[in-house]
Formats: C-alpha cells, structure tokens, sequence
C-alpha cells in the first residue's frame, strides 16, 4: 500500500439532503459499475469505491497525497449541486464517517443493516471496474467487520431494524393489528420481500406483490403466501388495498393518480396508508390529495417520526464509539505496517544472508549441525525484536487516545450540521 | 384539605401519564390515578355521610361527580384497550374539572329541602355516567381525528408518540359510547317514567332539553354500533362522535336553565 496516498469522502445523505434531492443523484444497482468506472478515470483517482441506497450516495477515493479530488469527484457524481447537500471528508474523518456509516450509525433508522449487503454489492462493482486495490480493500473488508462487530457488541443490534420496519411499524399506528388489513407491496425486490415478511409476521390478512417481472419474485410470493402480478394490474390491486407499500427502482413514478380511483376513495371511510420507501419516489406527489382518507408518507416522513425518539437513540449508541476507535487505530497501524512489507522483506533478507556469510567464513565446509540451528535462532530472534519496533512504530503514529479526540470533535461537528430541507428540524 | 389534593392528584397523574415513556413510569402514573380515584370515592362517600343523603346536591357536587365518573371510566376503557396514551391529555381535563368543582363546592355540605328517591339517585348517577361516558367517547373522537390529521400533513411530534393507535383511539371511542348509550337508556327511560308518574306539568317530548337528550342517545348509539354499520368507518364515527360532543355541551347548558319538569333533579 502507498504510503503517500490518501481518502476523500464527498456524498450526500438524509442528514444533509431531503428525499427530492437524493433521488437525483442515486445510483441505480445495475449503473453502479459504469460510474465506479468513470470515477476511477479522473486524474489521480487510483481506487474508488460508491455506496447509493435510499438514504445516501456517496463516493470513496484514494488519491496521490496532497492532491485536492473533491472538486473533480462532486463534479463527476453531484454536478449542478448546491454545496450545502454535500459533505466532504478526508483521510482519518473518511475513515470515522465510513465506519459510522457501515455500523448504521449514520443511518436513518439506526443500527439498520441493510446497508452492509449494500456496501457488499458496492465492493463488487468496484472490483469489476478494477477500481479496488491495496488501500480500498482492506478499509472496506474492515468496514464490514466493524458493522457486523458493533451490531453484536451493542444495544444497536437488538432487534431487526430496517426502514422496512420503520415503514410497517408507522402503518401500524393507524390499523393496530394487521389482521384485517388488505397489503399491497409494489416492487419484489429486497426490501419489498422485506416489507412483506414483516407483513406477515404481523399477521396481515392479505397480502399481494405488484412488480414488474412477477415470474422472477415466484418464490417469494409462494413463500409468504402473497398473490402476485404484473404492473398492468396495478389498478385492481390498489382498488382493494388498506396499505401500499412501494419499494422499485424506477426512474419514473409507476404509482400514478390514474392508479387510484377517486370515486372507490370518495366512498370509503377507512384510512388508506401509502408508503414510498424508494428513492426517486415511487408514488406521484398528487396522490397525496386525492382523498382526505389516504396518508402518504415518503423516507422524509419516516426519517422524522424515527427522530422523534432521541432518547431510545442515544441508548443504543452508548459503547459504539470505543469500538469504532479501537478499530480505526487497528486499521491504521496495519495500514502503516502494511507500508513496511517491503521493507521488511528486505531486512528478513539481509538477516540470511549475513547469516548464510558468517557461518561459511566460520566453519567452511564442515558445517557443524548445532552451530547452525543457533545461527538460525539468532537470526529469528535479532528479527523478531526488529519488527516488534517496527510494529510498535507503527501503532504510535497515531494513538487510541488521539483518534477519540478525532471521534468525539467529528461527532459535535455532526451535530452543529443542520440538514438543510430535511431531518427532525423540518416541520 | 380535599379541595387542594383531589384537582392535584389528577394533576400529577395526568403529568405522570404525559410523560410516562417506560413501563416504570406507566406503573407510577397507574398508581397515582388509583389514589385519586380513591381518595375522591371518600370523599363522595363522606359527603353522603354528613348529609344522610345522595351526594350529588347541586351543580358543583354533580360537576365533581362527573369528573371522578370520567377519571374511573377512562381508567376502565385504557384497561380494555391496553393503552394508556390518551391519559394525559384527558385527565388533564379532569383536574381541571375537578378544580373548578372544588373552588365553587360548598365545604360544608347541605341537604336537599326534600331527599332523592331511589328512581331519582337512579336516573341522576346513570345521567353523571352516561356524561362521563359521552365526553370520553367524545374527546377520544377529536383526539382520532388530530392523530389523523397529524398523520396525514406528515407531523410525528408529541401527539404522534405518545397517543394510542388510530384503531385503539376508535375502539376507545366506540367503548366509551356504549357505556354512555347504555347509561343514557336507563337514565332517560327512569327519567321519562319518573315524568309520566309524577305527571309532571310541564313534561313535554318537544322541549329542547328532552329533544337533545333523545338525540345524544340515537347519535351515540350510532357510535357505539358503527362497526355494524356500513360506510361508517373510524372517521366518520370519530366525527359523529366530536360532534355529539357539541350537541351534549349546549344539551348539559339547557340542563342549567330552568325549566319546569327538572327543577331538583
């Protein structure tokens, strides 16, 4: 790994973007190589790594130290922009923002864990666009250690947490149980499995699957005892539906108002709840007010009743960040240490070599068998003590001590930010 | 000494339910309630026994009545429901209540000229009840209504967090409609009869306040059988039953004017 070279973050994310925006600049699953591979073309980048999911898109670089990518990175993934959706980080607070982010810190719904198949699927496009290499691999394989460690260690990993649950559990404050209620999930595919096996869970009295191709959800749908059809039969389905949830990646609402008949709505009195956990929004704004019983709520409004609950919040964090600092320093003594290899080598091999010298010009030919084996342990010890100082070297470039100072002044950065247009803030 | 401790009670259990966000503090606010209910329930009692008669003497000692009414039906139809969310905000209502009746009740009770027979105690406990009952159903209807409203323009505040379910708020509405329902059948049918035995003179079915009375008892029946109904769902039955609520204040309104058929009842 080159020592010289550095981390640049720039993304955007629910803390600093409402849903209008992010659903601009998502990167679609099957774009994803081709933007991995247009990054990694901009001068200096040498590795780089996109995570796009319903609450962020961001970009991670490795560049020539020294070098300012932030401008050529936010022109390529957030051209035309404003500057205050945008966070920037480098190097060490590039570290503490990603690790936060794959531990679901950073999350909408807290501790939520979806985001680490996320960074798996990232990892992958990154590798097939070659775009990974001996800087990125490791603070990303580390990344998805320190996710799954922090889920296992602390409060936060303590039930399912999911913006599918958020979603359901919003659902629930208007019908109670779901026993008598009719549920339609638009689009089969990860989190609309999602959103329908909590469904059921819940005992949900019917539930049906919309999608686009519904030979490929099959099993799924057999599965959770759901019916399933095409999008051509979208409005039938609506037509009977209590809850629609619509979880697609599509570039062009497939929930319009057309979908809904106003005269079915008009006649009915029990309160219809829609669900946009898709970014761009699946639902078209004017369904909305198409009836006075319909509730329409998109991840902005989730992102709003899960931050009402800051106490439960601040508890579930307590002992995350001796984890994240521990891990970071670990990260980065490997990473120091890592530079060493070949240093190492070298050393290891001028060690046999004199040793190789000194035995021949002492005993010549007659090599005496003990005189060897005290060679050769001499030899391994001398080693030894000489890479535990390197070792040691490497862990004092940056103490554990150091890096909580690092940690807690990133996090009161975090809450002097305001996210501009979304958050608890907004009304 | 009552007159201080009855509206402060209610309002630390009405605080207590507020804030109650663990089950430690539900367990607390629980117990506060049952003080006051407990404590009020001497008080009546006590009442009764200075005057040897039927506690409820006048306006103020029927407005207390009522409140202790309310404060033991929410306490019933939360129980049922398994839901305590809308405690603060209605007991809150009842201190109040409680601390209007206590500023203006007589601290030395004094007996009717004439005492209640027992249809009269009758008609007039289940008439208290059947208030309590209406109002419950009444407030839990508005408070439908303000979560949906809240729901819908996408607020997740305080309301959101703290009250009960949109379906639990309907089945409390329903609930506390058929106790009212049930306790206005008795009380009116006591009432019509006590009217028609006394041939009272100036009894009359047209009058306003037995107009509005048969009224409230049709449109709270209404919201206690919706479910049954078809077409009426949860908000049109919490509408119904806010605006049963208007229909019952100006009804208890009439009740303070005097007329000639209700005059000591």
């Amino acid at each position: 790994m080159d020592p010289r070279a550095s981390f640049v973050l720039v993304g955007l994310s629910h803390r600093t973007a409402p849903v209008a925006v992010r659903e601009r600049y998502v990167v679609r699953h099957c774009d994803l190589q081709s933007t991995v591979t247009a990054l990694r073309g901009l001068p200096d980048v040498q590795e780089c790594f996109v995570l796009s999911t319903c609450n962020r898109t961001e970009v991670l670089a490795v560049g020539t130290k020294g070098v300012d990518l932030v401008a050529s990175l936010q022109a390529q993934l957030f051209r035309n922009l404003e500057a205050r959706h945008v966070y920037t980080y480098a190097d060490v607070q590039a570290l503490i923002h990603f690790f936060r982010v794959a531990s679901g810190l950073d999350s909408l719904v807290l501790g939520e864990s979806e985001v680490l198949a996320q960074i798996k699927h990232g990892m992958e496009a990154s590798a097939a666009a070659g775009a990974l290499g001996p800087a990125l691999r490791p603070l990303l394989q580390q990344a998805l250690h320190v996710g799954k460690r922090v889920r296992a260690e602390t409060a936060l990993g303590r039930g399912t947490l999911s913006v599918a649950r958020v979603g359901i559990d919003v659902a629930a404050r208007v019908f109670g149980s779901f026993e008598r209620v009719n549920a339609l999930v638009v689009g089969a595919g990860e989190t609309g499995i999602l959103v329908a096996r909590h469904l059921r869970e819940r005992g949900v009295g019917c539930l049906s699957f919309a999608t686009r191709r519904p030979e490929r959800a099959q099993d799924a749908a057999r599965e959770l005892g759901a019916e399933i059809a095409g999008l051509d039969r979208l409005r039938e389905l609506v037509l009977r539906a209590d809850l629609i949830v619509a979880c697609v990646e599509a570039d062009a609402p497939p929930l319009e108002v057309q979908h809904f008949d106003r005269r079915a709505l008009a006649r009915r009195d029990r309160p219809m709840v829609v669900l946009d956990l898709s970014v761009p929004r699946a639902v078209a704004a004017q369904v909305a007010s198409l009836s006075p019983n319909l509730i329409v709520s998109d991840l902005d409004d989730l992102q709003r009743a899960v931050h009402e609950n800051e106490r439960g919040r601040a508890r579930a964090v307590d002992g995350t960040s001796e984890i994240l600092v521990a891990e970071i320093h670990k990260f980065l003594t490997l990473r120091t240490y890592s530079a060493f290899t070949p240093a190492i080598a070298d050393l290891r091999r001028r060690f046999e070599q004199v040793r190789e010298t000194t035995l021949d010009a002492i005993s010549g030919t007659r090599t005496d068998p003990k005189e060897v084996q005290i060679a050769h342990e001499l030899t391994k010890r001398l080693l030894d003590v000489a890479l535990d100082q390197m070792k040691a070297g490497a862990r004092s470039v940056r103490s554990e001590e150091t890096l909580e100072v690092e940690y807690q002044r990133f996090l009161q950065s975090l809450s002097t930010e305001r996210a501009p247009g979304c958050g608890p803030e907004t009304p | 000494m009552m007159a201080v401790l009855l509206p402060a009670v209610y309002a630390t259990s009405a605080a207590l339910f507020a804030g109650a966000v663990d089950a430690d503090r539900e367990r607390a606010a629980r117990w506060t309630l049952r003080v006051a209910l407990v404590l009020h329930a001497a008080d009546i009692v006590l009442r009764a026994l200075r005057v040897q008669e039927f506690p409820i003497v006048d306006l103020w000692t029927t407005v207390s009545a009522t409140a202790f009414s309310t404060a033991l039906l929410w306490s019933l139809v939360a129980r049922g429901a398994r839901h305590s969310g809308s405690g603060g905000i209605l007991l809150a209502l009842v201190a109040f209540v409680q601390f209007l009746a206590s500023s203006f009740v007589e601290l030395e009770p004094v007996a009717r000229a004439v005492p209640l027979d027992t249809l009269r105690i009758v008609h007039v406990a289940m008439s208290v009840v059947a208030v309590s009952a209406l109002v419950l159903s009444g407030l839990h209807g508005v408070l439908w209504l303000t979560l949906f409203r809240e729901m819908r323009n996408r607020r997740f505040g305080f309301l959101f967090q703290r009250l009960p379910d949109l379906d639990v708020l309907s089945r409390m509405t329903r609930r506390a409609a058929l106790a009212g329902f049930l306790g206005l059948t008795v009380g009116l049918n006591v009432g019509i009869a006590l009217a028609h035995s006394l041939k009272s003179p100036g009894f009359d079915y047209r009058h306003p306040e037995v107009l509005l009375s048969l009224l409230l008892w049709v449109h709270f029946g209404v919201v206690a059988f919706s479910q049954l109904i078809p077409g009426l769902g949860a908000r049109r039955a919490s509408f119904a039953a806010a605006g049963g609520l208007v229909v019952l204040l100006l009804s208890l309104f009439l009740m303070l004017l005097p007329n000639p058929f209700h005059v000591g009842a």
